[in-house]
């Protein structure tokens, strides 16, 4: 955890995660990097940024456009001792290397009855900037489906740089799916976390946050719908409904007893999710919750995610369809209403 | 190099009788799922024994049982794997498609084309820790039109990675034969579009082979750039154990049986110098049988996994 004496500052999305990054590489010299424009440019969103001048070409190494190939070389590295980070630009292109993830990453601690670690990281970029369908998904769910990796899509400034730690120290395979919308946003505009210690940190991972206490709902959500959902929160409670955020911080693992323990008080749950709505995040924490606290605990349940549409380009439809601050207070207005 | 023939010829007839030990748990269920074998591709299991010393890589494919052996991944843990046993090498989880052998550097993939990125993983970090290492990615021929060949060959090319790429050509991807999905005449050549040098050798040539492969690894664990080498063969059985292979004429088979056959010929071979004689290496035949049969009826009496394991070693503990 922090040392409390360290000196905080406010930084940005990105440059918490650029940090992390150079002290753990600084730190560890297994730790390297790889991907798509991670070097000379430092990424597309500058999470990768100084970090190619510090460490040379071997250890933050530009690849070519060949997602299969060097996600598979990023097993082949963990296999050998190293601990890469591989950088997939958008979760949307996981896609293309889906095969190595899920049938080599995930499965081989298991196929190896336990004798192979896999300490691996996949970053990559999701969430709603306006940059319609085949660059704007989350998917988060779709990788806890496949067993063997966990998932972490941090919300908070000071999250970005102690879960990114966490995942680089881990034994385990990440996906850490980092949010466009808050690599972009500039620090003072945070509602929450962006005071960062300057020194490392590690954030556990499977460890959820209560990021506003409140009586009357449970809110859970992750990544930018923490902040849309604190925006939407701070709306509310002029008109006396007290909602309580829960930011999961990681789907896998899920940590079920944080968000079963706020429901047993407020009895009403809201799950915000900028994932798509099936077989997704949102019934699994409802199921969960009823499996813990019995079938009858709940006396209003609410379901807010994407309605399994592609994302659409024109900003209209986007905002008709993707979870912001103003559907957030929307969906708590009604459900305050309906009580 | 100098080559003990008796040796060689011994080592071939020890990963038949391995390979056949594994035929026999097919009709009884003990592997339960499909078996993949490479009978008649014995020489490529020498050669890669020859040539290998310990540290190096081997990231083989879903027909991996020679390949591992001659890395030197303990038989008796191995077959037990086959036979899906908790005394396995990976506890019964991987079988006979999924063995791993971290402390000898050896793994494998079920999925076609997806062997060469990993060994192009080990061989990145033999060269970022300026190690003597060379890591073996080796891939069939159907692999070889997977875009992970271009690409993977791309990068250790421009990277000069010691990566040596062994291309088992048994001329059959699964049942479509090479000249109907490949362009070129040999897969070798195509090492000249990432400016190396690529190499076809005759696969059931034990001694040639030999030669050749320990040739081309040397080349690039001196620091010679990533190599390309394509062994030709042919597959005895069917791509998997109860294939129907209606795909390939019988006399096709029955010819190629004869003339690919990389035990028969070298044992012409030795009759031929006079350096064996039938009996003698009737005797090297039998005791291998004998070995691998042994073997077999020890995992037999081995214990499949604890069916209250199922849901260990999904994520490694963590000492936190």
């Amino acid at each position: 955890m922090a040392d409390v004496n360290q000196s905080m500052r406010r930084i940005n999305g990105s440059q918490a995660i650029a940090e992390s990054l150079m002290q753990e590489m600084e730190r560890d010299e297994r730790v390297v990097l790889l991907g798509e424009d991670v070097g000379r440019s430092g990424g597309v969103f500058g999470t990768t940024r100084d970090l190619f001048d510090r460490f040379g070409p071997m250890r933050v190494r530009d690849t070519p456009i060949a997602e299969m190939s060097f996600t598979g070389m990023g097993v082949g590295m963990a296999m050998a001792g190293l601990r890469p980070v591989v950088e997939i630009m958008f979760v949307d292109f996981l896609g293309v290397c889906l095969e190595q993830i899920y049938n080599a990453m995930a499965k081989i601690p298991y196929m190896s009855g336990g004798r192979v670690p896999m300490p691996m990281v996949i970053k990559t970029a999701g969430g709603n900037i306006g940059s319609a369908a085949q660059h704007s998904q989350c998917l988060w769910a779709t990788f806890a489906h496949l067993p063997g990796m966990h998932v972490v899509a941090p919300a908070t400034v000071r999250d970005h740089k102690g879960l990114m730690a966490a995942a680089i120290r881990s034994e385990n395979p990440v996906i850490f799916i980092e949010h466009k919308e808050l690599l972009l946003k500039k620090s003072k505009d945070f509602l929450s976390g962006a005071e960062v210690p300057e020194g490392a940190f590690v954030t556990p991972i499977g460890k959820a946050n209560i990021v506003r206490g409140g009586s009357d709902l449970t809110l859970v959500t992750l990544s930018a719908g923490v902040e849309y959902s604190l925006e939407a929160a701070a709306e509310v409670a002029r008109d006396g409904i007290d909602v309580e955020i829960i930011d999961l911080r990681s789907i896998v693992p899920l940590d079920v007893e944080t968000v079963a323990n706020s429901v047993a008080r407020t009895g009403r749950l809201l799950v915000v999710d900028e994932d798509y709505l099936s077989f997704g995040l949102s019934a699994e924490i409802v199921v969960r919750v009823l499996e813990r606290l019995g079938p009858g605990a709940l006396r209003q349940i609410q379901r807010h995610a994407v309605p399994d549409v592609p994302i659409p380009a024109a900003l209209s439809l986007e905002q008709a369809i993707v979870p912001g601050p103003a559907s957030i207070e929307r969906t708590l207005r009604e459900m305050a209403a309906a009580s | 190099m100098k080559l003990n023939p008796l040796n060689l010829y011994r080592m071939m007839t020890r990963m038949r009788a391995f390979e056949e030990a594994c035929l026999e748990g097919v009709p009884t269920f003990e592997i339960h799922g499909e078996l993949h074998t490479s009978i008649g591709q014995e020489a490529i299991g020498v050669a890669l024994a020859h040539a290998l010393t310990p540290e190096d890589a081997v990231v083989s494919t879903h027909r991996n049982h020679y390949h591992a052996l001659a890395k030197g991944v303990p038989p008796r843990a191995l077959l037990a794997e086959i036979f899906e046993r908790e005394t396995g090498l990976c506890r019964g989880r991987g079988g006979h498609m999924h063995p791993f052998d971290p402390d000898r550097h050896f793994s494998a993939t079920g999925i076609v084309g997806a062997s060469l990125p990993v060994a192009l993983g080990y061989a990145y970090a033999f060269k970022l820790r300026g190690l003597p290492h060379v890591a073996v990615g080796i891939c069939g021929d159907g692999a070889t039109n997977h875009g992970t060949f271009h690409e993977c060959l791309n990068m250790a090319a421009v990277w000069d990675l010691p990566l040596v790429c062994l291309i088992e050509n048994n001329q059959y991807a699964i049942s479509v034969p090479i000249g109907e999905v490949t362009a070129t005449s040999t897969i070798s050549e195509r090492a000249a579009a990432y400016g190396l040098a690529g190499e076809t050798v005759v696969g059931t040539d034990v001694e040639g082979l030999t030669e050749a492969f320990a040739a081309t690894v040397r080349k690039t664990r001196k620091g010679g750039g990533p190599s390309v080498i394509e062994a030709t063969c042919y597959r005895f059985r069917g791509h998997y154990e109860g294939d129907h292979d209606g795909y390939r004429d019988r006399s096709e088979k029955k010819r190629k049986r004869a003339e690919m056959d990389p035990i028969s010929r070298y044992r012409d071979i030795l009759i031929a110098r006079g350096e064996g004689d039938a009996e003698g290496l009737a005797a090297i035949d039998a005791e291998a049988r004998a070995e691998m049969q042994a073997m077999l009826a020890e995992v037999r009496s081995d214990p499949q996994p604890d069916p209250s394991g199922a849901l260990d070693h999904i994520f490694l503990e963590e000492a936190r």
